[in-house]
């Protein structure tokens, strides 16, 4: 399996239009059988925490924020952290919260839910360094 | 070739938009046997190209993709 390919992604947005795109991504990666790497940095780790529901889509972009979580509440699109959380439990999938953006902010491991490890940029950038596809999500 | 009708797993995916249909396909053929038809029922229109894509990826076979009316139907075998 060492040979599967592999999806790095940065996340660094809170918003649901945001997550919602990394989520896509990450779990079709793991449907294709790639392995998928995601590092939640700055406003993207406000999404990890305990609880957070993400309801506001970026503001450039707010007029399309009704049907955008219609199709989510309808079910024609998934929610996309339950899209993450089944595709993190294939085992394929693996959750970086930024190191730096806890400091920063005052957060806690224990306020964060549904991520693997607490990385630092170096840890990030050698894991994501033989990574076929790397993608930042802003 | 593809084995008895209830052999046969019928993934109703229609509605959903991508990557509803793919994530549902590949559960449906992750808990399913080797030699097993599984049938995806869809109406996202990229779907036929990304059951295409995805059996490349992962192995299985296409069989057939049809429509009807704004569904697709697509087969698969599980391998």
């Amino acid at each position: 399996m060492m040979d599967m390919p592999k999806l790095s992604l940065i996340v660094s947005s809170d918003k649901v239009d945001k997550l919602l795109q990394a989520a896509i991504l990450a779990s079709t990666a793991a449907a294709l059988n790639w392995q998928a790497e995601l590092f939640f940095t700055f406003w993207g780790l406000l999404a990890l925490r305990e609880g957070s529901e993400q309801r506001a889509v970026s503001s450039e972009y707010a007029q399309y924020g009704k049907p955008l979580l219609e199709a989510i509440k309808s079910g024609s699109l998934p929610e996309w952290r339950d899209l993450l959380r089944k595709a993190r439990e294939g085992g394929n999938v693996k959750i970086y919260a930024c190191s730096t953006t806890l400091d920063t902010f005052g957060m806690k491991r224990e306020h964060l839910e549904d991520f693997d490890e607490i990385v630092g940029a170096a840890t990030f950038l050698s894991r994501a360094k033989d990574s076929d596809i790397v993608l930042y999500i802003s | 070739m593809t084995g008895k009708n209830s052999d046969i797993i019928v993934v109703d995916a229609k509605y959903k938009s991508c990557p509803g249909p793919i994530i549902e396909l590949s559960e449906a053929v992750r808990k399913a046997s080797a030699g097993q038809t599984v049938v995806l029922l869809a109406t996202d229109p990229a779907a036929p190209a990304d059951v295409e894509a995805w059996v490349g990826q992962v192995g299985h076979r296409l069989l057939q993709v049809s429509k009807q009316n704004d569904t697709y139907e697509i087969r698969i075998q599980v391998r």
